[in-house]
């Protein structure tokens, strides 16, 4: 019996992989990002469109990653770029993760002083979700997996259920008129939704542990695909309940349509307890992978062990994590690094790819 | 610009938070590093083996004298000198008082060595050639079922400990003769008095070893039932039994348990108990990685998944390997009553489980934190009940829970009839009284009450502990942080349980690695007409259960 830690991974663990890393923040801000961009209840297409995007840019991976079997894009990429250049663009993209990381920190502490703990201090908290991710990490990949797969089906279980609560207030004439300024302003929205399907890139380096890279791409398209479907539902019950114009105004405009469904009888009355507790397990998988990929990147750069890199990760994630003085610097960080995810992830494959095939082509 | 960036620059403080981020962990993953399962260095030579020297020459008297040597002063070692037949050969039976069949050594050995040697020589006295050899004593004499030679006193001094007896020759070879003339005391196989069915066999194990593999025998008679036997504790040497169906277990795992089994390096094992401390995976984890049961047919079942049994003389309890968490949540009735009662009770139990761990902490959250989260109605009344409560919601509780605890445990040591007294004493007088006192809230009466019939829920009692001790950890990460520290517990709890693996298996398996093969025995137990299949997660030899 192989009793080592690294298993390799089946597709459906892979499309559990990608999809929990999507599923971050978007499933509280997607809708009001969207909306100041779109200004029309066409949201849902943009955010089709915006999956769609990430699924071709998800394939550009897979096809890079498949050039180059059982390698990491860490691997990899000093392969393609020279030494250097590689190691240059290793670390770019270790930031990436280390920004991304810090980002989902922040964002779950400033939701929790907003709406469950109004007193405590932000370290408390961050400090507290660390290490509890961090013992998560030291198991390794394969632990990672299993926890996405046992937090998977709570999520989506919760989430469909909050969901249908909400079809008490949905009023489908907020939806109403769909395309009525044709499909200008859906486009405008694409960009704002793309960024939420961050995540995607990790098959950078999961297929590198696939069972099966061939059917990397079947995974790709269901790993988008599912976040696809509940961020489009997300849009579709928040609009169709506070009106393009109301979300537009608020924050966390999803938990303030929770906050409004009221079930008197059933032993709660207000359930935005319920999404809140989804969405921090999804925080926290986003968290715990990005994490584990930033040490992955200096581990395999630097051809080391992966635990001292964890460690060193913990206060540069945890500084970074602070640094946004208020929420609207969290935004316009976690803005930044989404570009910086456009540029990395789906316009540099096409490039690396282009470089490959030509070098593969030489040789 | 540079004012920017200076007035992002972190302060003292967060780099001293961030330091404390690193060096917290660091320093606990230090100390625990040793908690993993380590392969051990393949286990040591054996010890040198004696196997020319002999200790015995064949004259009696001498050989006495090494054996009495051997035992020093200890008295219940008895002695009984006589003639072979009618002859003048001397030969001496030596046994334990007490431990030995003394009505067999008595009615059967002594007797045929003595007359029906003396009775066989009047008619076929060609046969016989004096003097009388062993071989002729084991051939034609000796009426006992297991009989063995050895040549080493501390041999015959090991078979005489176990009750066998130790039959001398004067002018003979150099080997004694042991004869199995062990006498076990053990009783019926009853129902386990701690894991009770209403419907299902009520046969269990009791503590002899011997016994028990016979059961087994019996219920795997055709089954390719296979019996590793193999000798453990360096001082008190007990015989423990590994039992696998052969053409089902994985071999790796069987050869895995064998291993662990074989590093152990203790002077006495009393209990399997022991063992499974000594070969799980993780000795810090609250959750029990190996299950122990009474039950045969518990035991037989999960042969029959492919899974392996340890066995141990003196305990009645076996030990079955790899174990899962749903495993412990599961009833052998759930399989005998129909499917969709046995699917019931077990979604009951993951319920029931839930609250046990959950329960309190989940009050304490909504108590003390988020009582906007409460429809209103209930938090007016909670508020009104609790108004002459002096103590924060997690003394309350704490209160109760630890009353309970002590409770519990004071009750299981009684005999019944005074622990059904400590229940009614403790539950409701105590429970009102502290209610009427003003120390704790009606309400919390009632949650403790509802998390304590709970975990009375789940069939395996140490599964009922770990969630026990769990739900007092959940207490405080809920005090501390409210429903957001119980949501980071339940990560925690998760990340724990995705890490342990038992043998070889998650321990959260079936749930993960996806297999919905063998999710028709998890939370819903299915038809016994679809489930045709051995679970997936054993790696088992051979898959298909029937046609």
């Amino acid at each position: 019996m192989k009793f080592n830690n690294q298993e390799s991974l089946t597709t459906q663990q892979t499309v559990m992989i990608i999809t929990n890393f999507i599923l971050g923040i978007g499933i509280l801000t997607l809708p009001r990002a969207a909306a100041e961009k779109v200004k029309t209840p066409d949201i849902w297409l943009s955010i089709i469109i915006g999956g769609l995007i990430a699924m071709l840019a998800g394939v550009v991976i897979v096809k890079l990653s498949q050039q180059f079997p059982k390698k990491t894009f860490y691997e990899y990429s000093q392969d393609i770029l020279g030494k250097w250049l590689g190691c240059l663009l290793n670390l770019i993209v270790v930031g990436y993760f280390v920004a991304m990381s810090s980002v989902m920190l922040r964002a779950m502490a400033e939701v929790n002083i907003l709406f469950l703990l109004e007193g405590t201090p932000r370290w408390a908290m961050i400090i507290a979700f660390m290490w509890v991710g961090f013992y998560l990490v030291i198991g390794g990949l394969s632990a990672i997996t299993r926890l996405f797969q046992l937090i998977f089906p709570i999520t989506v279980i919760i989430f469909f259920m909050i969901a249908g609560m909400s079809l008490k207030v949905f009023d489908i004439n907020h939806l109403r008129p769909v395309l009525g300024l044709g499909l200008g302003p859906v486009l405008k929205g694409v960009q704002s939704t793309a960024l939420s399907f961050g995540g995607f890139e990790i098959m950078l380096f999961l297929v590198a542990f696939m069972r099966d890279p061939k059917k990397a791409n079947k995974a790709v398209l269901f790993g988008i695909g599912i976040p696809v479907i509940i961020y489009v539902t997300t849009a579709l019950m928040v609009i169709g309940a506070l009106s393009v114009d109301g979300v537009i105004s608020l924050t966390w405009p999803t938990i303030t349509l929770i906050k409004s469904i009221e079930f008197p009888g059933i032993f709660f009355e207000r359930y935005e307890s319920l999404l809140l507790v989804i969405w921090m397990m999804e925080i926290f998988t986003t968290f715990v992978i990005t994490h584990y990929t930033a040490a992955m990147g200096f581990a395999q750069s630097f051809k080391k062990e992966l635990r001292p890199f964890l460690y060193f990760l913990m206060p540069v994630i945890y500084i970074v994590a602070l640094l946004p003085v208020d929420i609207n610097e969290l935004f316009a960080l976690s803005n930044g690094v989404g570009n910086a995810g456009l540029v990395l992830f789906v316009f540099l494959p096409i490039v690396l790819l282009g470089i490959a095939k030509l070098r593969g082509g030489r040789t | 610009m540079w004012n920017i960036i200076a007035s992002h620059l972190p302060s003292w403080e967060v780099l001293f938070q961030a330091l404390i981020v690193v060096a917290v962990p660091y320093l606990l993953s230090r100390m625990m590093s040793k908690t993993q399962y380590a392969d051990h260095p393949p286990s040591k030579e054996e010890s040198m083996e004696v196997t020319s020297q002999r200790d015995f020459t064949g004259k009696l008297n001498h050989d006495l004298e090494q054996v009495k040597n051997e035992f020093g002063q200890q008295a219940d070692i008895n002695i009984r000198s006589f003639c072979l037949g009618h002859s003048t050969q001397q030969a001496a039976l030596l046994f334990v008082n007490g431990i030995s069949d003394r009505e067999l050594i008595d009615q059967h050995i002594l007797k045929s060595l003595m007359c029906d040697l003396a009775y066989g020589d009047n008619h076929q006295a060609e046969n016989v050639t004096y003097p009388i050899t062993k071989q002729y004593l084991k051939d034609h004499v000796l009426a006992v079922g297991v009989i063995k030679e050895v040549d080493r006193v501390a041999d015959v001094k090991t078979e005489l400990l176990r009750g066998h007896a130790a039959l001398m020759l004067d002018n003979s070879t150099s080997k004694v003769i042991i004869l199995g003339t062990r006498k076990e005391i053990t009783r019926s196989a009853g129902e386990p008095s701690s894991e009770i069915l209403v419907r299902g066999p009520r046969m269990g194990f009791n503590e002899s070893i011997c016994d028990n593999t016979t059961l087994l025998r019996q219920h795997g008679e055709k089954a390719d039932l296979t019996i590793v036997q193999i000798r453990v504790g360096e001082r008190v040497e007990k015989e423990l039994a590994i039992a696998y169906i052969k053409d089902v277990a994985d071999e790796d795992l069987v050869q895995e348990v064998r291993n662990r089994i074989e590093n152990i390096t203790l002077d006495d094992i009393q209990d399997t108990g022991y063992i499974e401390q000594l070969i799980e995976d993780n000795f810090l984890s609250p959750f029990p990685q190996i299950q122990s049961t009474e039950r045969l047919d518990r035991v037989v079942s999960a042969l029959m998944e492919g899974r392996v049994a340890i066995l141990l003389d003196g305990t009645p309890f076996v030990l079955t390997v790899p174990t899962t968490f749903n495993m412990l949540l599961q009833s052998p009735e759930d399989y005998y009553e129909r499917w969709i009662p046995g699917t019931l009770v077990r979604i009951l139990r993951y319920f029931a489980a839930f609250v046990s761990t959950f329960g309190p902490s989940l009050y304490i959250s909504f108590i003390s934190f988020h009582q906007g989260l409460i429809p209103t109605k209930l938090a007016l009344s909670i508020a009104d009940t609790r108004s002459g409560v002096p103590f924060p919601s997690l003394i309350e509780v704490l209160i109760m829970e630890v009353a309970l605890e002590i409770l519990r445990e004071a009750g299981l040591r009684l005999p019944k009839p005074i622990g059904q007294t400590i229940g009614i004493v403790g539950g409701l007088v105590i429970g009102e009284a502290a209610v009427q006192a003003g120390i704790v809230s009606p309400l919390m009466v009632i949650v403790v009450a509802v998390t304590a019939i709970s975990s009375f829920a789940i069939p395996q009692y140490n599964a009922g502990i770990a969630l026990r001790i769990l739900r007092f950890i959940a207490m405080f990460f809920a005090a501390i942080f409210g429903l957001y520290g119980v949501v980071l517990f339940f990560l925690l709890l998760c990340s724990h349980m995705a890490k342990l693996n038992s043998f070889g298996v998650p321990y959260i398996s079936p749930a993960v690695p996806y297999r919905l093969q063998d999710w028709k025995d998890f939370i819903v137990r299915a038809p016994l007409k679809l489930m045709k299949r051995r679970p997936k997660m054993m790696k088992t030899n051979n898959p298909i259960r029937k046609e």
